[in-house]
């Protein structure tokens, strides 16, 4: 295995980035097919094994260079017409798979009846990114572990358990921003800001295959070692239906910096009030499980109480009532609880 | 395999075979030649590889160049007329918004998008909009003085116009 050290060799600059760049593809034959209909991609998916669809880039471009993902081939879905777009009916809102984080940080329907997913949006990354990233593929994105991820070219591969290895590396090592919910064997967290969001939202994901479409929610889409997608099939768009009119909606993200960090802890919150009276509430968390973590038990406290700072705060208290933190993380919980308990009273 | 890619940049068309894997900023400074196009992170985080596509700013280096067959890119080299220097550029000269250099090309082009969508940004949207570009040697407040006065010059310049 070529390690950092043997890179180094390389005379020049350009040379060792020359090499970096082709670590990851030597020996590998990588076909790229451009889909003009969804038919199309489907076709390909369905005709190359180990093909993978490609839109943004943003995820799949770094899993395959750090050696995290190997397809026989990429299928771009950018250019099918139709699939961007963002409408509104009688009934709630539907958005394609390709509408980007800057399309629906920026639409005045979003801003106006969707708010905590306009925010969700807004607070991904950063700008130009947002402008690359695609809803469907920031639902799709691999989990944030500096043990999963850890390039390839570093010599050092951690053969863990989402990687289907006998191990989490996170449990004995450093895991100050791993996952406080115990969800069986892997501890990474899920970085997407849209998938807690869209849970709070009560979203739906519309699939297609060959085999036909199924439709089912964002919970349904993960699994705690990786998502439900089978290999021929391809998001296609979202559905949201309308909130009740009296929901109050929050989207509140922790991070070290303003910009670009994944989220320490989020919290989207869909909480609907009548004179005062809690009767409905969604409650979801990011950053915390290497799934978007649903807290029904946050929900079950706020259902049928006033909404008052003391409700507020039973439910932030419920949300981590049973985590289960690792060595290095309890400070997690703090944060959980604070987020909550402003998501639902401000 | 390689594939052909026809390629837009800075106006002008390019015709280059590629390996399907290779990233448009690499495209851009190896087989084009644009090497203002800088990288550094080359993992989207810090800014350097940005360009702009369909006058949208994007991160190259973690975009496929066959994703930008049939766009129009536009890299730092294409900023300048001939009647000279964009305002930016000049603005970014004028002000001392550089010290080593390395995150301009990215800084100067994030701003062009920004002041494309919207002529007059407040400080803390030219913050916000360049919240995804790093510079590790002058902070940040010179670049964006040197903005907000190329953001007033080009406004000057538009209502002298009309």
């Amino acid at each position: 295995m070529t390690t950092y050290l043997d890179l180094l060799k390389a005379k020049t600059v350009d040379k060792a980035l020359d090499r970096l760049n082709q670590y990851w593809v030597e020996d590998r034959q990588l076909d790229y097919f451009n889909a003009a209909t969804i038919d199309e991609a489907l076709a390909l998916l369905d005709r190359h094994e180990g093909a993978r669809v490609i839109a943004g880039g943003v995820d799949v471009v770094r899993l395959l260079r750090n050696r995290l993902i190997a397809p026989t081939a990429l299928v771009n879905i950018q250019a099918i017409p139709g699939l961007a777009t963002i409408t509104e009916d009688a009934v709630g809102l539907k958005i394609g798979t390709l509408a980007t984080l800057s399309d629906i940080a920026d639409s005045p329907v979003i801003k106006g009846k969707y708010p905590l997913l306009a925010e969700a949006a807004r607070s991904a990354a950063s700008p130009a990114v947002r402008n690359m990233a695609t809803i469907g593929g920031n639902l799709c994105q691999q989990v944030n572990c500096w043990y999963f991820r850890m390039p390839a070219i570093t010599g050092k591969t951690f053969f863990c358990h989402r990687k289907g290895g006998p191990t989490c590396f996170a449990v004995d090592g450093d895991n100050r921003y791993h996952a406080i919910f115990a969800s069986g064997k892997c501890h990474a967290v899920c970085q997407s800001d849209l998938a807690p969001a869209l849970v709070a939202l009560d979203a739906k994901i519309k699939i297609a295959s060959t085999d036909g479409q199924r439709v089912i929610s964002v919970e349904e889409l993960y699994t705690p070692i990786g998502n439900t997608l089978k290999a021929n099939e391809l998001i296609t768009g979202i559905e949201i239906p309308l909130p009740a009119p009296e929901t109050k909606q929050s989207f509140l993200k922790f991070r070290i910096r303003k910009a670009i960090d994944p989220a320490i802890v989020s919290v989207a919150a869909a909480v609907t009030v009548h004179d005062g009276l809690i009767t409905d509430a969604r409650i979801a968390l990011g950053g915390v499980a290497p799934t978007p973590y649903r807290s029904l038990a946050a929900e079950d406290a706020l259902k049928g109480s006033m909404l008052t700072a003391e409700s507020a705060q039973a439910a932030a208290a419920a949300t981590v009532r049973q985590a289960a933190p690792l060595s290095m993380n309890d400070y997690k919980l703090a944060i959980a609880r604070a987020l909550v308990k402003r998501a639902i009273i401000g | 395999m390689k594939h052909t890619l026809a390629l837009k940049v800075n106006g002008q068309d390019y015709e280059v075979s590629i390996d399907p894997w290779r990233t448009l900023a690499w495209v851009l400074r190896e087989e084009v030649g644009m090497t203002g196009v800088k990288m550094a992170c080359d993992t989207g985080n810090c800014g350097s590889c940005t360009v702009l596509i369909d006058g949208k700013a994007v991160k190259s280096c973690i975009m496929l160049a066959l994703q930008a067959a049939g766009k129009e890119v536009t890299t730092i080299e294409g900023l300048a007329t001939a009647k000279g220097l964009h305002p930016l550029q000049q603005a970014f000269i004028d002000h001392f918004a550089v010290q080593c250099g390395f995150c301009t090309p990215g800084m100067i082009l994030k701003a062009k998008a920004i002041l494309d969508e919207n002529p007059n940004p407040t400080e803390e949207e030219i913050r916000e909009g360049l919240s995804g570009n790093l510079c590790r040697c002058t902070g940040y407040v010179k670049i964006v003085e040197a903005i907000m006065v190329a953001r007033d010059q080009m406004k000057a310049a538009k209502t002298g116009k009309k």
